[in-house]
């Protein structure tokens, strides 16, 4: 990731007023993860499955404290069942920064059916999504969050290849 | 000792902590023992009750918080130990009701029949207070210090698994609704602000 990138995502982060994250890495999403681990204002978790860290945001809502899960596609894909029966079951938000693989310029042949598939799944849960494709996008992220808090269930903001890598990266 | 008894136990001692039960008989005899609103009950994500409970305790450092689990619901998320251990929540107390079996769905076996060893497992993740306890009298006499100590602490509590379903009724309310009475009375207690000034 771009270090600017991740930099302007932690500062928006900030400004959300998230204090707590809870992650596991993607190669896409790991700078801003460090980031937000090296931040002495963030209490960071790492977890060792992706619902772990969507819960504990969960668990984290309750204490007034706003929180952020971040992962990789496939770790998206592993949670869905605990996004249902969790989140949307009893109305609670959860964001989610997600890196959005299997783009047509991720040659990972290993990440072509997320990319196919994430979105519609998505969709068959009603979950909402936002994509991140440019560094001027990222000043979106606090209404993001309020919509993701309004909305009242799981909320994921995709961060695609060009915006991670920069634009022409191979 | 029979998962009542000891739910009742814990009840009995529970102070001022907050509660999340895992699905199923955990959260039924607790909302049987308790009828309490500052408590969450899970009624899915089965194994995640120990995240959530994780993400309270970090965000409520100076409250009690018990995490009330069950052996089918840790071996759906054994992690959460190693993640538990990692954070070292002194505020974190993690009680195990292990019947060896899936009550809720008709006392059907587990995997690996009931020989598994969870504070063996829980220690070897890094916990340095873990035990097991199999009786009743012996509960009670520990309990006292179990509540005094910081966690992270993990407490089997072995029990003889019971015939058939057991048919404790749940809490009297679900969905939204159990989210916004548990928000509200953690609100109440603590002074935070778990919903913005528009409800949500």
């Amino acid at each position: 990731m771009a270090m600017d990138v991740a930099e302007r995502i932690h500062e928006q982060l900030t400004k959300c007023g998230i204090t707590l994250a809870a992650s596991l890495p993607d190669d896409w999403v790991a700078p801003l993860i460090e980031r937000l681990a090296a931040d002495n204002h963030i209490r960071h978790v790492r977890v060792a499955r992706e619902a772990e860290a969507v819960a504990i945001c969960s668990g984290a809502f309750f204490g007034g404290v706003r929180s952020v899960a971040l992962m990789g596609a496939t770790g998206l894909l592993t949670c869905t069942g605990e996004l249902a029966t969790l989140n949307l079951r009893h109305q609670i938000p959860v964001f989610l920064i997600v890196s959005q693989r299997g783009s047509i310029d991720d040659h990972r042949i290993y990440q072509e059916v997320q990319g196919r598939r994430t979105i519609p799944l998505l969709q068959a849960y009603d979950f909402p999504y936002h994509i991140l494709d440019r560094p001027d996008d990222v000043s979106s992220i606090p209404d993001v969050f309020e919509t993701c808090r309004m909305q009242k269930r799981p909320f994921v903001l995709f961060l695609t290849r060009r915006l991670v890598k920069g634009e022409g990266a191979s | 000792m029979k998962a009542r008894e000891a739910i009742d136990v814990l009840a009995r001692n529970r102070g001022g902590a907050v509660a999340v039960c895992a699905l199923g008989m955990a959260a039924n005899e607790w909302w049987a023992a308790t009828k309490s609103e500052d408590s969450f009950y899970m009624h899915g994500a089965m194994g995640f009750a120990a995240s959530f409970a994780l993400g309270l305790a970090l965000s409520l450092p100076h409250a009690p918080v018990w995490l009330i689990n069950a052996d089918g619901s840790l071996c759906m998320n054994l992690g959460c130990l190693l993640t538990e251990a990692s954070q070292a929540a002194r505020n974190l107390k993690h009680f195990v009701v292990d019947n060896g079996v899936y009550q809720t769905v008709g006392a059907l076996p587990m995997v690996n029949g009931g020989r598994t060893d969870y504070a063996a497992i829980a220690r070897a993740a890094g916990f340095t207070r873990a035990r097991t306890i199999e009786a009743l009298d012996e509960l009670e006499r520990q309990i006292p210090a179990i509540v005094a100590e910081d966690g992270p602490a993990l407490t089997v509590l072995r029990v003889e698994p019971e015939k058939g379903f057991l048919r404790t009724p749940p809490m009297t309310y679900e969905g939204p609704e159990m989210k916004y009475r548990f928000g509200r009375a953690l609100e109440r207690r603590f002074g935070i602000e778990v919903f913005g000034p528009q409800g949500y």
